[in-house]
């Protein structure tokens, strides 16, 4: 649309009036114009157009605002306005339920943020909140538009205040499939989930050139702030994908776990895999040895539905998994030690990425179930100097605070602190379980023997003999499921082949739980 | 390529010798920590270049175990 206006034949007759909506209908579609279409496709990229096709169900997609054009007459950007203004925002559905969009497009001024592109991406968060719908951004854009001033970061701070209004209201799902630096970064970070597309994403506070500057120091886009880095080191991204096809896969797949808003159930799918399967292969599952790892993973894809198992931030924090799955076709939170990894102790890291997932799944009505195996807490200067006294209370907090049904399943190690923190009965459990291989204490046999019986053993002849007995014994009575099923603290030991069934009767028998909390304007989370 | 302790702890056992092709995955050392003996595994395919802790010998978080060409 550059030079609008003087030379433009005006329409006069109905037939001219349709012809001028097509055309400009099919060049809006053009964005920055084929030329830089080229370029996003020679980076591997799609456009945002594209991108949005690949995230709704075919032929669905309704676009608002196409002709909105921005508003600046400074730095001759007067003489360049281009319909839409570097982002495509609309609605469609995805697996046949509504959902809000709104797609950054590169193309056109380099994605940058304008007022009126502010103005469009904020009329679809309200719509999505108003319709009581999820709202997905596709974010590809060099930053706020700074001929604009501080019209775009006013623009920014409209769209955090809403990330934040809409938070626990609907899902807010985020994908970087391009740049994404300085202030942008902080309206994904206030969704519940990023997804990274590897070697053409990135996200930082601070650009390279900045730190170069700054400290001196020399690093890349990619190795500050690439898809791998935020999954696996600094934990901000839940999901990394190799290209922006299956990028926009997994979201829709992740969104068919999710219900449309907090008022809703999540949507339950009929389920092939039955109900009351018993995998025998569970009953020596856990290894004779309690110093053995195993793969947790493995023994939680035994009991939920086949094929169901969905995790987010797999590459972050290892020790803890977080997944989506289904339980005779309901939709359920898995939350879990993984003994592979760092011997299945909680640390800050682990901490961090449970507390969140717990609040997210009771924000929307997921039960959570929790598989436990934790030797306790991590141990060490980093951990402490780290502040693990304040993430491992996140744990505490999501736990005692969720209302949606909690069940949980010691499988083996559930020790000091931490068995209080995974879910336990006092934490608001409502069905926990224990294999019979649990073992449930305040500590492991011998420390426990060396502090309570240091008398003793030092005035026993034999010592190793003296010590070796107090630990058969002190593991006979406490490093078992059964002094905690005594107290009721523990409802049922079962057979860890039956898990599966165990689990699906106590959710079915939760379903309509409900919960009543004191009246106050809000709690203070550790954050 | 260095393979390094995820935690301090005690390695007892080197399951590699220099020169060992080895692949993603494959078991490196074993190391007992929290009362657990986990598996130090390769996050890359090579060949054992160095192995740099004896078995027995008490690492710390991050030390590095073995290196990689």
């Amino acid at each position: 649309m550059k030079d609008q206006g003087a030379k433009m034949k005006v329409p006069e007759s109905t037939e001219e009036k349709i012809a001028e909506l097509v055309r400009r209908n099919s060049e809006a579609k053009l964005g920055g114009g084929q030329k830089r279409i080229d370029a996003q496709h020679a980076k591997g990229k799609l456009t945002a157009r594209e991108r949005i096709e690949a995230l709704l169900d075919e032929g669905t997609f309704e676009e608002f605002d196409r002709f909105v054009v921005h508003r600046c007459n400074d730095f001759g950007m007067e003489k360049s306005k281009i319909p839409g203004d570097g982002v495509v925002t609309g609605h469609g559905t995805v697996n046949g339920r509504p959902l809000f969009v709104f797609s950054q497009d590169f193309t056109v001024f380099g994605g940058s943020l304008s007022g009126p592109f502010g103005e469009k991406v904020c009329k679809v968060m309200d719509l999505a909140v108003k319709a009581g719908a999820p709202i997905v951004g596709l974010n590809d854009s060099g930053g706020a538009r700074i001929q604009e001033g501080v019209v775009s970061l006013g623009s920014y701070g409209e769209i955090f205040r809403r990330n934040v209004l809409s938070s626990g209201v609907v899902p807010q799902i985020s994908a970087i499939m391009g740049p994404c630096a300085g202030g942008a970064v902080y309206s994904p970070a206030i969704t519940d989930f990023i997804f990274m597309v590897d070697q053409t994403s990135y996200m930082h506070i601070t650009g390279p050139q900045v730190i170069k500057t700054v400290t001196g120091e020399d690093v890349t886009s990619e190795t500050l702030g690439g898809a791998k880095v935020h999954n696996s080191k600094s934990g901000v991204a839940q999901f990394m994908c190799k290209n922006d096809t299956e990028c926009l896969e997994q979201v829709r797949k992740l969104l068919s776990y999710l219900p449309q808003n907090w008022e809703q159930k999540p949507p339950a799918v009929t389920c092939a895999d039955s109900p009351e399967r018993a995998d025998q292969d569970l009953d020596d599952f856990i290894p004779d040895s309690s110093k053995s790892p195993y793969n947790m993973k493995q023994l939680i894809k035994k009991v939920v539905d086949k094929g169901s198992f969905f995790e987010q931030a797999k590459h972050f924090a290892k020790n803890m998994i977080t997944a989506f799955a289904r339980l005779g076709g309901m939709t359920v939170g898995i939350v879990a030690n993984n003994p592979m990894h760092l011997a299945g102790c909680l640390d800050i890291d682990a901490s961090r990425k449970c507390a969140r997932f717990v609040r997210f799944c009771d924000a929307f009505n997921i039960p959570v179930i929790t598989f436990v195996d934790v030797p306790g807490f991590l141990p060490g200067i980093h951990q402490e100097y780290g502040g693990i006294i304040t993430h491992g209370s996140k744990v505490i907090y999501a736990y005692c605070e969720a209302t949606v049904p909690l069940i949980t399943v010691i499988t083996r190690k559930a020790y000091g602190g931490a068995y209080d923190v995974m879910g336990s009965k006092h934490h608001g459990a409502d069905v926990n379980f224990a294999f019979p291989t649990a073992e449930i204490a305040v500590m492991g046999p011998e420390g426990a023997v060396n502090i309570i019986f240091r008398k003793e053993i030092n005035q026993a002849e034999d010592k190793a003999a003296a010590h070796k007995e107090l630990v058969d014994n002190y593991r006979a009575r406490f490093a078992s499921p059964y002094y905690a099923a005594e107290l009721g603290y523990i409802d049922e030991i079962i057979l860890p082949s039956q898990t599966r069934s165990k689990v699906i009767r106590a959710l079915t028998a939760l379903k309509h739980k409900r919960t009543f909390r004191p009246v106050r304007r809000h709690g203070n989370v550790p954050l | 390529m260095e393979i390094k302790a995820p935690m301090g702890g005690k390695v007892i056992k080197l399951s590699v010798n220099v020169g060992d092709k080895i692949a993603e995955d494959d078991e490196v050392a074993v190391l007992e920590a929290m009362k657990m003996e986990m598996p130090i595994l390769s996050e890359e395919d090579g060949t054992v270049a160095e192995i740099k802790v004896e078995a027995g010998q008490t690492v710390e978080a991050e030390q590095v175990i073995a290196v990689l060409d």
